[in-house]
């Protein structure tokens, strides 16, 4: 729901805050999220796993939302993805000792390469067919780590070395907050330039984009190459914060966990997702926790919530927030959001 | 000068014909009317030269230069534009931005200095009724025949088609399009023209082409097309 989002109204607070897609709100959030760790109750060291696993969701449904909500194809592979480019950097720290630092980028590069891939073969399918192979590549590489015992001990999991040496989760949360704040500031970089232009026309009619005189093949693929490159990089952090990699977090379970925060936060919007995930993830992890003799009903929750949202309100919460705050008649409101 | 010539240009859809063998040229400066009875394959003409929809067989001359199969992309870059019958938007795209994307990546770089600049010359060149920063997805089909000409006309483009774009317009709609047209002819851009619309047809058109069932029946200057026999039996259909 890009509404206010018009590629010449120049931001009006601070142009270089704005061409990275932060307005005063955004801000405020970052340094909510840099304090929440000392902040109790998230000082305890489960809530914070709690958050680094809502951070690694919302990151991720940037990536997703790079992909679905601008050139309008679905990654249900997405997570498959991520798992790919986490098994890549994990495989080479167990059997070539190479530091978890150098493998997530190698991760992120090699799933780079699956990007690219799926891009050319999906090129010629439209929406939901595009959809449905990147979801076949998905289970395909799902199937492959489970079954190569051999190179990755199937579901027996892969025992990874960790980014930091110690107990604390602190760390790996300043991690994964660097990381989504360089995925964010990436893709919207990408969105404000032309490309940004070009994905969304390709998403929203592509006869009409390609009567304008762009040429799709070049941007879905490098759309593609770029998303999944930032979900292998995530993928590693996975890998070498948990020590432990299995097929599970291939699965599109996993997918449709980032798909409804980012349905939720609002398509095409980046940041919405990212917003969304925090609250999502812990009332998620809440129920899952005070309700554990029902095992799925978190499932069953998903589904609920992505279906009311899509159908009372598509637009997600970034629409809400574009409509209801960001040009709500409150002067205060109106400067924080920087629509003064 | 001639701008478009087609050479037995087929285009099949498995064992049905959609267009057979139609040869024609336009020249520059021409305003032709394509027309014939519904289903006869003047889209799918329209969609074999621009691109959207390859031909089978035959060849498509664009300025001297074989253009046969290329991409839509290519062809807007070279100079053709089009609309679409039912008008084609970018939904969740403001109208300013639906015209810049043809401004920026229809055109040679370095040609649109400034793009938005650009595109609201362009929509106000063809009299866009409301704001530029309304939401396509909004707009209704009128307004939106105005934003996809707009975008059309973004890429500079030298021949430019439009399909249908006066169904359904109101008397006063009507006579503003042809105003338009008449801008755009002046601009010194070539049409070739989709339309059902006689009186704009007989108002506008130099010459006329006329398709049934994929096949030529009769090209020449607009009244001699619009009192052959064929063409009104084709139309009206015969007496027996």
């Amino acid at each position: 729901m890009e509404t206010t989002n018009t590629v010449q109204s120049s931001p009006a607070w601070g142009t270089l805050l704005g061409k990275i897609g932060f307005n005063p709100a955004g801000i405020l959030c970052v340094f909510l999220l840099m304090a929440l760790p000392f902040i109790p109750p998230f000082n305890q060291e489960y809530l914070l796993r709690w958050l680094i696993y809502a951070a690694f969701i919302a990151t991720l449904s940037v990536g997703f939302d790079f992909t679905s909500g601008y050139i309008n194809i679905v990654n249900f592979g997405y997570a498959a993805v991520a798992g790919y480019g986490g098994y890549t950097s994990a495989l080479l720290a167990v059997n070539l000792n190479i530091s978890p630092w150098i493998g997530i980028f190698i991760g992120g590069a090699n799933a780079a390469v699956l990007g690219l891939i799926i891009g050319m073969i999906s090129l010629r399918l439209r929406g939901i067919f595009a959809a449905c192979l990147s979801w076949f590549f998905g289970l395909a590489l799902m199937g492959l780590a489970t079954k190569l015992v051999w190179l990755t001990r199937g579901p027996l999991g892969l025992r990874t070395p960790r980014m930091f040496e110690t107990e604390s989760n602190i760390p790996f949360y300043y991690l994964i907050i660097v990381l989504l704040i360089l995925t964010y500031v990436i893709c919207k970089m990408v969105v404000n330039s032309k490309m940004g232009l070009a994905f969304k026309a390709i998403g929203q009619n592509m006869d009409a984009a390609r009567t304008s005189g762009i040429n799709p093949v070049f941007y879905r693929v490098f759309n593609f190459t770029l998303s999944c490159a930032l979900a292998g990089i995530l993928g590693g952090f996975y890998g070498h914060y948990y020590g432990i990699l299995t097929p599970e977090v291939m699965h599109t379970t996993k997918t449709v966990e980032v798909l409804a925060v980012a349905y939720i936060g609002g398509r095409g919007s980046l940041w919405g997702g990212a917003v969304v995930a925090f609250p999502f993830i812990f009332l998620m992890e809440i129920i899952r926790s005070t309700l554990s003799h029902l095992p799925g009903l978190n499932l069953v929750i998903y589904a609920l919530m992505l279906i009311l949202v899509m159908i009372y309100y598509p637009g997600g919460f970034s629409h809400f927030f574009d409509v209801h705050i960001r040009q709500s008649k409150n002067k205060i409101l109106r400067i924080l959001t920087g629509n003064a | 000068m001639i701008v478009l010539e087609t050479q037995n240009l087929t285009k099949q859809f498995g064992g049905l014909t959609a267009v057979n063998a139609v040869s024609m040229t336009i020249n520059q400066g021409d305003i032709v009317g394509l027309i014939g009875p519904n289903g006869a394959g003047k889209t799918t003409f329209v969609n074999a030269i621009s691109g959207l929809n390859p031909p089978t067989s035959g060849k498509v001359t664009f300025f001297g230069e074989d253009t046969t199969g290329l991409t839509p992309e290519q062809m807007c870059k070279k100079g053709l534009s089009r609309t679409f019958q039912i008008p084609s938007p970018f939904p969740k795209m403001t109208a300013i931005e639906s015209v810049m994307t043809a401004s920026i990546f229809g055109n040679a770089p370095g040609v649109v200095k400034d793009p938005v600049q650009h595109s609201r010359e362009m929509l106000d060149f063809v009299e866009f009724p409301m704001a530029e920063d309304v939401l396509s997805e909004q707009l209704n089909t009128v307004q939106l025949k105005r934003l996809d000409l707009a975008r059309a006309l973004a890429s500079h483009p030298k021949l430019l088609f439009m399909d249908e774009m006066a169904s359904g317009l109101s008397e006063g709609e009507l006579s503003d399009i042809m105003r338009i047209l008449d801008k755009i002819s002046r601009k010194g851009i070539s049409i070739l023209m989709i339309e059902h619309i006689m009186q704009l047809i007989m108002a506008v058109c130099n010459r006329l082409l006329c398709i049934q069932f994929g096949t030529k029946i009769a090209e020449g200057p607009t009244q001699e097309v619009a009192n052959d026999p064929r063409v009104t039996k084709a139309y009206l259909g015969s007496a027996d």
